[in-house]
């Protein structure tokens, strides 16, 4: 069995049972009547579909026509009680008194419906509709209010951190500039002073890296202006890696001040010159730079005293010759004692080498 | 090839081994030898007291067992031990079982590394008695007066862990061993090696500079044997700087710049 178009999805309340005791030609009519019935309510559907056979079977067309309004009717008002005057209703119309079933259908619509709203109730239903269009409207307001008070509350953090490592730069600087050879003084100020102007924290690191860096010439003044620089520019996209950039702690930091770097830093080769000047000489001989002799003999016995960068050349393996070759000079001084010399001693020697030669000597 | 199937003749050297006397250590050993006294060789790794060792035993005629000790060394390695073989449990000796029976030379090389249990073993055997209990036998062998035991050690890269009882060490006569002076050491490269004068000397001059760093982090000085290899290398063929950086840099150390401060010091003479 096949429906028509206008079954619809009528098939689902439509049990076959059903269809059967309807008439071949009041089929299409009967799943239509359901249907229509249905898009109120699918439970009205469903009761419809099961008392419609019984009503059509009388070929009645006004009873079932009436049938239909009176369940719409009451339907309108509440669709539990259309369900129950659907189901009701066959059985009334089969009353000898045919007012029954109409004094009924009066009697539930009314029931469901309840007394006429009152003025009260109205003006509260209005009041509520007011409130809540004022609440929807105000929504937008309050999360822009929250927005709000966050981003606040979160610089007010970040001031405060500020300020807490500004004082904190202003407690550790006077002691590293101590520190810092007086020459580099003025440019390390200048660029500690563009750090600390982005990034009090930051400064702190920085502070200590250019001191180290100036203090061992690993970057001119000039390398140091280009170092602070390109670390501005990693801070101004991300302050934490940026600060990681100015305590020496990233990669890219490290590539910049290799790529700044001017010569060959004698730090970086000191223990190898060290432990070659110790083999040639066969003496415990050390490496210093020339800013690491302040109170230290130059000539000593046990050092060799050498510049704390090579630049001869542009490459470090020809630089580290040229280093190699002070050393060796060194150590061979050292091995041989030519250090050892003192002009306190000439007398004695010129007095000896004459008692050895003659006068003539 | 086991202990057991071989003859004691086979521990005996029939080629007489290259040995440079640097002092008066052949006498010593004969000397201790003849008294029956046991005798400790001490010094740096690779300055020949193993070859001293094949040295004396092909002059005096002794066959040589020789036990490289280690931490698992056990007394049973040494004395000797019950094994299964088919249906019967036999008796196998162990090496210094095997030297004391035929008279040999029994050396125990770098005996600081074995478990001092072990090394508790020896102790009746370097004394007046000259006996070995084997214990499990049941029995006691009386050292021939043929028989020297002989023991080594590194004191150099000893540990407070590792190092000999004193109730061991007391027990020997103690020849102390050094790498050579340049001109004997020179002579054993020609004669080991094969190569000329000239390099020979820069060899001695580079391992000389080299063991001036034994305190500055290297723990032991380039040896005779590793100068021996690098001339071999040479002999053979390969480049002065190659062949030194292959045996006297890299196996000293693994501190790249020791490395490099020990290539400058090749690079002065080749």
């Amino acid at each position: 069995m096949t429906f028509g178009p206008a079954v619809g999805n009528v098939g689902m309340y439509v049990a076959r049972e059903m269809l059967a005791a309807v008439p071949d030609a009041q089929r299409q009519a009967y799943l239509r009547m359901v249907e229509e019935i249905s898009e109120l309510k699918y439970q009205l559907g469903v009761e419809v579909a099961r008392q419609l056979p019984r009503l059509l079977a009388e070929q009645d067309q006004d009873l079932v026509a009436r049938y239909l309004t009176q369940v719409r009717q009451i339907a309108g008002v509440g669709w539990k009680s259309g369900v129950e005057v659907a189901k009701q209703l066959p059985d009334l119309y089969e009353a000898p008194d045919p007012a029954l079933a109409e004094s009924y259908v009066q009697i539930i619509a009314d029931a469901t419906q309840g007394p006429p709203e009152d003025t009260e109730t109205a003006q509260l239903a209005s009041e509520l509709d007011g409130l809540e269009r004022a609440l929807r409207e105000m929504e937008p307001k309050v999360k822009r209010a929250q927005e709000l008070k966050a981003l606040l509350a979160a610089r007010d953090r970040r001031d405060e951190k500020r300020r807490k490592h500004a004082v904190e730069l202003a407690s550790v600087l006077p002691p590293i500039l101590a520190r810092l050879r007086p020459r580099y003084r003025q440019i390390f100020l200048e660029q500690v002073r563009l750090v600390a102007a982005a990034d009090p924290e930051a400064s702190l690191e920085a502070a200590d890296t250019l001191l180290d860096l100036l203090n061992g010439e690993r970057v001119s003044a000039e390398g140091a202006s280009e170092w602070v620089a390109r670390g501005l520019a990693v801070l101004d996209r991300n302050k934490e890696v940026g600060r990681g950039y100015f305590r020496l702690g990233s990669k890219y930091a490290l590539e910049v001040l290799d790529e700044l770097k001017e010569g060959l830093a004698l730090k970086d080769v000191a223990r190898v010159l060290k432990l070659y000047a110790t083999a040639l000489s066969g003496r415990d001989v050390a490496i210093r730079g020339t800013h690491q002799m302040e109170g230290l003999d130059a000539f000593g016995a046990d050092h060799v005293v050498l510049p704390p960068d090579m630049r001869f050349f542009d490459e470090d393996e020809k630089n580290f010759i040229a280093y190699k070759v002070a050393t060796a000079h060194g150590a061979g001084r050292i091995e041989f004692g030519t250090y050892d010399f003192s002009l306190v001693d000439i007398s004695g020697e010129v007095d000896a080498l004459r008692a050895r030669y003659g006068s003539a000597a | 090839m086991a202990v057991e199937t071989q003859r004691v003749e086979d521990f005996r050297l029939t080629k007489e081994p290259y040995y440079l006397p640097l002092g008066n250590e052949v006498e010593l050993f004969e000397s201790a030898y003849h008294a029956g006294l046991p005798v400790m060789l001490k010094g740096p790794t690779g300055c020949g007291k193993t070859r001293f060792v094949e040295y004396m035993s092909f002059r005096l005629s002794r066959t040589l067992v020789t036990v490289a000790c280690h931490e698992d060394l056990t007394a049973s390695d040494l004395v000797g031990k019950y094994t299964l073989r088919g249906d019967e449990t036999v008796w196998q000796d162990g090496p210094l079982t095997i030297a004391v029976k035929s008279g040999g030379i029994a050396y125990l090389d770098e005996i600081v590394e074995a478990r001092k249990d072990t090394t508790v073993v020896i102790h009746p055997l370097t004394d007046d008695r000259r006996i070995l209990p084997l214990e499990k036998k049941g029995e006691i062998l009386q050292a021939p007066s043929e028989f020297q035991l002989v023991i080594s050690y590194n004191p150099g890269y000893q540990s407070v862990l590792k190092d000999l009882k004193h109730s061991t060490k007391q027990r020997f006569v103690a020849l102390e061993f050094d790498y050579p002076p340049p001109d004997r050491e020179e002579e054993i490269l020609r004669n080991e090696s094969g190569v000329d004068d000239d390099t020979a000397a820069k060899l001695v001059k580079i391992a000389e500079k080299v063991r001036n760093l034994r305190t500055h982090g290297l723990e032991e000085g380039v040896s005779t044997r590793l100068l021996v290899y690098a001339g071999q290398l040479m002999a053979n063929g390969i480049e002065p700087v190659a062949a030194c950086e292959a045996t006297i840099c890299k196996p000293i150390t693994d501190d790249l710049e020791m490395q490099r401060s020990i290539v400058e010091i090749i690079a002065t003479q080749f």
